[in-house]
């Protein structure tokens, strides 16, 4: 009972960056810049300009959360594999991206895909025409995969780690050949790391900004890049906040749609 | 009963893994309709054994053999046995009723065969009205009851179960044992069973195999692997014995305790230190005048159909029971015919293997 009390740091630290600073970006949401109460703000996201940036940002977010599914499930299923034995040291190695500020992961990935970038001159070398690859939707997806992949990975590779091996032998057992064994058991049963990982990747993937800047040299322009705009360029935050609840919202909601999947919370359920 | 046909057979199975070698060269076969049970302490290959025929293991010599094919190669889901498994196993994401379809849907038998397949099993099992709850809000024994249904409902040659019951209260578990034996005699299936307790071995089986070391140390009908041991650790492990060393001073005649007792082995040499093993029940208490051994009661245990007592003759001391009670402290005579003595060769040698239950 007296446990509780061991929480009480991080309540603080809940109540101080997460609960207020949610609170005040209710409060400039529905307030002018002088202080009175409106609902216009919200109007902005919904103006014809922007919803092509919002339908963007969650059709990007949309493929870049199926590629790092199609990438990573194979991955985790083989690392998971009994007979795989260093799995571990591969494990750490799909970790290793991720003890490092995701901006340097970016930073690199743009010194791969400039103009005059490591891709770029090793084409010359071989007598190949440069190719612009940074400032597409393609940099910034594989950008985003590149960052995101391992988020998929480990939730699907935890799933898997700990079925039950016995479960696998009954289906075979029951007379299911290897592919039935993975579609009628493995699938079903790895669900919930599936949805937990799709969570994690889909949920940063929307709000993306800094990626999309870096990697898309200003020619992709997304939702969150709007949201800073707001913030820091037109110094709205009146707009900038209405806009992030919007978005917000419409993640909850995508997001609790998948959690139907998986009713239970079995891939490690984030609320 | 079981026919004479041979359905399976294992020839010369050895099994390592790594360094360790779990099966030593086994010969066994296993007749259609028999109950064959693998008995031994953990560890000894029985679940290893039960694997292999299975499909889950490949021996690392000898082969596998199914009415006289060799099935050594063929893939657990081409063979035609089916498992129960220890902690059943069941498909937690399917409920009961999908649970038991599970291998009758991957054969594409038509929906209304396969709805009344699983109902015939739901029948048996007696878990009707079951059908589309989930098996994870079942108990122990409900589940062990889909998981068994679950392998039965496919027919199989074979029914393999590895300690299926383990996981039950004692009461459930014996309950299940009955039921498991009249489904068998019903079905007419061949049950391989793999337990590490010897009364659930006795109770249900045709044929006991006794294992340890990854070796077969007897195999019999249980009558016969209870009253006749063959060696200690067979004596020992099969019910309560007292197990001590005596000398043959002739055919018939065996010295222990520091007394000459008259039995019925022979054929052993002059003084040869041998294993002798008296079932407590076996042993009768008598007046101190009538016994062949005198001693002093040490302490009494009520079990319910008997009392256990411990009897101090000199240096030995006896288990012994019966449904008279004696004091402790008081002075008792104890008496053993001699068709209960049984006297076992000292060296645990690998027994040869001579087939199922030959009795």
């Amino acid at each position: 009972m007296k446990r509780r009390w061991f929480a009480t740091p991080y309540a603080l630290w809940m109540l101080i960056f997460t609960i207020v600073p949610l609170l005040f970006v209710v409060y400039f949401a529905f307030t002018t810049r002088d202080g009175a109460f409106t609902v216009e703000n919200f109007g902005k996201f919904f103006r014809p300009g922007n919803l092509p940036v919002v339908f963007d940002s969650f059709r990007l977010a949309f493929f870049c959360t199926a590629i790092c599914l199609l990438l990573g499930y194979p991955a985790a299923y083989f690392l998971a594999s009994r007979d795989f034995s260093r799995g571990r040291a591969i494990v750490v190695l799909i970790l290793l991206p991720m003890w490092m500020n995701f901006l340097l992961r970016t930073y690199a990935m743009m010194t791969l895909l400039e103009r005059n970038g490591v891709i770029n001159t090793l084409l010359e070398a071989l007598g190949l025409p440069p190719q612009s690859l940074i400032g597409t939707e393609g940099a910034v997806l594989l950008g985003m995969v590149y960052n995101y992949l391992p988020f998929m990975i480990l939730p699907i590779y935890t799933v898997l780690k700990k079925m039950d091996h016995r479960v696998i032998e009954a289906a075979e057992d029951l007379g299911a050949p290897p592919m039935k064994v993975f579609s009628r058991v493995v699938i079903p049963l790895s669900v919930p790391g599936v949805v937990s990982g799709i969570t994690m990747v889909f949920m940063p993937a929307v709000t993306t900004f800094a990626i999309s800047r870096m990697l898309g040299s200003g020619m992709i322009y997304l939702i969150g890049d709007t949201i800073e705009d707001y913030f820091i360029n037109f110094s709205n935050r009146n707009v900038g906040s209405a806009l992030s609840l919007v978005l917000m919202v419409l993640i909850v909601i995508s997001i609790g749609l998948l959690r139907k999947a998986d009713p239970k919370g079995e891939g490690g359920a984030l609320w | 009963m079981y026919d004479e046909q041979r359905l399976i057979e294992l020839r010369g199975v050895s099994k390592s893994f790594g360094d360790t070698q779990v099966l030593h060269n086994i010969d066994l076969y296993i007749r259609k309709r028999e109950f064959v049970t693998l008995l031994g302490p953990s560890g000894c290959g029985k679940t290893t054994m039960l694997r292999i025929i299975g499909g889950f293991e490949m021996p690392t010599e000898g082969s596998v053999l199914f009415e006289d094919k060799d099935i050594t190669d063929v893939p657990p889901y081409r063979r035609r046995v089916n498992t129960v498994f220890q902690k059943y196993a069941l498909f937690s994401h399917l409920n009961v009723f999908d649970n038991i379809a599970f291998g009758l849907k991957l054969r594409k038998l038509p929906k209304a065969e396969i709805k009344e397949r699983v109902d015939r099993m739901l029948r048996l099992v007696k878990m009707e009205g079951y059908e589309k709850r989930s098996v994870e809000s079942l108990s122990g024994g409900q589940q062990q009851r889909i998981a068994i249904a679950r392998a039965l409902v496919n027919e199989p040659e074979v029914l393999l179960l590895d300690e299926p019951l383990g996981a039950l209260d004692l009461k459930l578990r014996q309950e299940m044992q009955l039921e498991l034996k009249s489904m068998q005699q019903e079905l007419g299936i061949t049950f391989l069973y793999v337990t590490h307790d010897q009364e659930e071995a006795l109770t249900m089986s045709d044929t006991i195999v006794v294992m340890k070391g990854g070796r077969i140390q007897q195999i019999g009908d249980p009558k016969r692997i209870y009253d006749e041991p063959k060696n200690a650790f067979v004596a020992d492990f099969i019910g309560q014995s007292n197990l001590l060393t005596g000398v043959m001073l002739a055919d018939e005649l065996v010295m222990m305790a520091g007394k000459e007792f008259p039995c019925v082995d022979e054929g052993f040499e002059k003084n040869e230190v041998v294993d002798v093993v008296v079932r407590p029940e076996d042993i009768m208490v008598v007046g101190t005048d009538v016994g062949m051994l005198e001693g002093v009661v040490e302490s009494v245990l009520f079990k319910g159909v008997h009392y256990e007592m411990m009897v101090a003759t000199g240096e030995t001391r006896w288990k012994v029971h019966s449904t008279t009670m004696q004091p402790v402290g008081s002075r008792v005579g104890l008496s053993i015919v001699p068709f209960n003595i049984h006297i076992m060769r000292r060296e645990a040698v690998a027994i040869p293997a001579e087939g199922g239950g030959q009795v």
